[in-house]
């Protein structure tokens, strides 16, 4: 087998192939002198003709390998070629020193090609450069960052991993990022995720870590990882990171604890606040009927917290009075998405009555359901004290009553005593001049006129007295009999409530005024209503309710009406029933209806009785308005009874 | 029976009483002398021939009962029928306690009367 090169024998014919590269090329005798250099030798490195044959040592550009000698004898000793690095100015090269044989296998010497390696070696300490660099940068992030393979095995780290850690670079390289430090980064459950990311599935999602630090304590990390790729790389690497959320935790904690502290303070406080006012508060959905009560409102209807509110459970505490009430209310809410304000009574398991004011305000939850938030606030003290100064009051008023009237006829008795005693005693000496013989009938007829005078004394007395508690004129006015109902209402709402009853008002808009004397139109609407409220007195089975109505009434009148619920009255007794002194009730003395139709009468009125289709019965009267009225008719207004008694009738009622 | 002449002497401030009890005693016989106030009545000389006292309670100044303690003090034994259009009931045994022979209410009868001052007339 031919080569096709048989014919290149001579040094000259190589020198000639070797001119055609670019590589310079020199050839080494062993006995270091220049043997022949290429034309690529003599370009770029400046050699020339005369060089062949002078020693290397001598050839100023091969001084850059001050090891030549040595490197070549080694090569030829060996029979292996080396390396070595050549710099000339700014090129760099690479020197490959290798055997030169003759034809019969003799070692001539060496040959030396020189490879530009300049713009390699420039790009080398770029990236050299550019390592440091970066790797500074990282050196300054204050989090830990650890590189590490797919198997999780640490390449390098920053230095604050290192710190962080409590390690050495030296021995962590290669260690699995787990058995790191103390080895208690706990990473089993994570190695899922990381084979997810590195196959490209998901995103590392960060996740929080505890791991427990030589000298530092448990600390909180939130690690991080992320697949780092290459380009022209197939080896995968990922970047695990990991930042130090210890403070922000212990200050998320701190302030969870003080909100949870200080919500707890203002659970306290509220619930002392509502121990001591005695004041419950409660909430109730009206669609579920879900009630929720305070711990104040559970003392209150002394039922244990732990047992569940419910409507049925309410009703064993509230009083058998009050429970139509309650059921009213309840209704009422369902019905007209109301607020209640009301005062209702329990029946405690001991006999005890409690009473109790209950407010609350409806409005839409969140879900936009009616939710009603109120509060229950017991009100037996004050009830109890309102009680006993309403029995102290009434006690006294009747001890001033008596004491006033014990004291009017003692003045009467002496005021008419007097003159009666010179009646009787001019009567008997009248007697006894007409008895005597003769007769003395001068001194008789004197006698006479002194009894006389006597007598009118004695009528001037009960005229004085008439003139001082007689009939008064009555006032009149323009009258809102609206505001006039309302001011009644207001002044006996107390009482109303306190006898259970509810108190509707249905007043009319724009309702025309009347002519009248204001206060005596009171004292009936006063009269009418506490007569509906005596009337339910007795009244269990059904809310105790009363309306209280106005209403323009045919030929420019306006009427007012009271219905109640309560026992009505005997049909055949209607006409009775405004007769003075006829009465129905125990303690009544039959005059505030005989009074309240004097008074309406007086205005030109009428009052009126009638019975109720259902329970109950509606009293009403009938004025005619301002326009249409004239003055009162004073002569009929006051009649009597005398005022002392209206106002025991209205007490009294 | 005691005798018709005494003075029997009336302190009253209303003069409807000055006026009717004298005539009405002086039917039945008596000297009587009308005084219209208890000054009056201690100031006249009549006060020490006055055998029985028909004393009116309340007057302005000087009451009845104050002339009764008056006249305690002079050592006045007069006994007095005290008379008061005041219908209090528990004025009568204060002042019969206080050594009054009767106490009469206004309007009283002839006859209480006569019979009081027949007794205050007796203890004369």
């Amino acid at each position: 087998m031919t080569t096709g090169f048989e014919g290149i024998t001579t040094a000259s014919d190589l020198i000639d192939i070797l001119d055609t590269i670019e590589v310079p090329v020199v050839v080494v005798r062993r006995d270091f002198l220049v043997a022949c250099f290429n034309k690529a030798a003599a370009d770029v490195l400046g050699l020339s003709g005369s060089d062949v044959g002078r020693p290397c040592r001598s050839i100023s550009v091969l001084a850059g390998l001050p090891r030549l000698e040595q490197q070549c004898r080694q090569v030829i000793a060996d029979g292996v070629e080396c390396r070595a690095d050549f710099r000339d100015g700014d090129r760099w090269f690479v020197v490959r020193i290798s055997l030169c044989t003759t034809g019969d296998r003799q070692i001539s010497g060496t040959v030396l090609s020189f490879t530009n390696v300049t713009a390699f070696r420039a790009s080398t300490d770029q990236a050299i450069y550019e390592r440091e660099f970066t790797k500074s940068i990282l050196n300054t992030v204050a989090d830990p960052l650890v590189v590490v393979s797919p198997d999780l095995r640490i390449q390098s780290g920053n230095r604050a991993f290192y710190t962080t850690f409590g390690v050495s670079r030296d021995e962590t390289q290669g260690v699995p990022l787990d058995q790191v430090g103390n080895g208690a980064l706990a990473l089993r459950t994570l190695r899922a995720q990381f084979e997810e990311m590195l196959a490209g599935r998901n995103a590392f999602q960060p996740v929080e870590v505890e791991h427990v630090f030589p000298g530092k304590g448990q600390r909180t990390l939130i690690l991080d990882a992320r697949s780092l790729s290459l380009r022209g790389h197939s080896e995968r690497r990922v970047l695990v990171t990991f930042h130090d959320i210890t403070a922000r935790k212990q200050a998320e904690a701190a302030k969870d604890l003080r909100s949870e502290a200080e919500l707890r303070r203002s659970e306290a406080f509220l619930a002392e606040a509502q121990r001591l006012s005695q004041t419950g508060s409660f909430s109730w959905r009206v669609a579920t009927d879900e009630i929720t009560w305070s711990e104040e409102a559970y003392r209150i209807y002394g039922i244990d917290p732990t047992v569940p509110v419910t409507f049925e459970l309410i009703r064993t505490r509230v009083h058998p009075d009050n429970l139509s009430m309650l059921q009213e209310v309840i209704d009422r809410v369902r019905r007209e998405d109301g607020d209640f304000d009301y005062e209702s009574r329990l029946l405690m398991p001991d006999h005890s009555i409690k009473y109790l004011h209950v407010v609350a305000h409806g409005g839409r939850n969140r879900d936009g359901e009616l939710e009603l938030v109120g509060t229950v606030q017991d009100v037996t003290e004050r009830r109890l004290a309102e009680e006993a100064l309403a029995k102290a009051r009434s006690e006294l008023a009747h001890v001033a009553r008596v004491t006033t009237l014990g004291a009017l006829t003692a003045s009467i008795a002496h005021e008419v005593n007097q003159p009666l005693s010179g009646i009787i005693t001019n009567a008997s000496t009248c007697l006894r001049m007409l008895d005597a013989d003769p007769p003395n009938v001068d001194g008789a007829r004197e006698t006479v006129r002194r009894t006389l005078r006597d007598g009118n004394r004695a009528s001037d007395v009960i005229t004085r007295l008439r003139a001082l508690f007689g009939k008064k004129s009555a006032t009149t006015e323009s009258v809102d009999l609206n505001e006039a109902t309302r001011e009644v209402i207001a002044l006996s709402r107390t009482d109303l409530q306190s006898t259970g009853v509810i108190l509707r008002t249905e007043l009319a808009d724009d309702l025309p005024w009347v002519t009248g004397d204001r206060v005596q139109l009171q004292q009936v609407i006063l009269n009418l209503l506490l007569n509906a409220s005596d009337a339910m007195s007795g009244v269990y089975d059904r809310p105790r309710q009363v309306v209280i109505s106005t209403d323009p009434d045919e030929r420019d009148r306006v009427r007012l009406t009271v219905r109640d619920a309560g026992v009505g009255f005997d049909p055949q007794a209607v006409n009775r029933l405004f007769d003075a002194f006829y009465t129905t009730k125990s303690g009544g003395m039959g005059i505030g209806l005989s009074v309240s139709r004097s008074i309406i009468e007086g205005h030109h009125g009428r009052l009126w009785a009638a019975l109720n289709d259902g329970p109950g019965a509606t009293f009403s009267f009938s004025i005619p308005c301002a326009a249409g009225a004239s003055a009162i008719d004073s002569s009929v207004a006051v009649r009597t009874p005398a005022v002392t008694h209206v106002e025991h009738a209205m007490g009294g009622l | 029976m005691t005798s018709r002449r005494s003075l029997v002497s009336v302190v009253d401030d209303d003069e409807s009483v000055r006026e009717s009890l004298p005539d009405l005693l002086a039917q039945h016989g008596f000297a009587v002398k009308a005084f219209s106030s208890a000054e009056e009545f201690l100031a006249s000389p009549d006060m020490d021939r006055t055998k029985c006292l028909i004393l009116d309670v309340a007057m302005p100044g000087m009451s009845g009962t104050d002339l009764q303690q008056e006249l305690k003090r002079r050592r006045q034994a007069i006994p007095i029928v005290f008379i008061t259009a005041h219908q209090d009931e528990t004025v009568r045994p204060r002042l019969l306690a206080e050594g009054a022979v009767e106490c009469l209410f206004k309007p009283f009868s002839e006859t209480a009367l006569l019979a009081a001052l027949d007794t205050a007339l007796r203890a004369a």
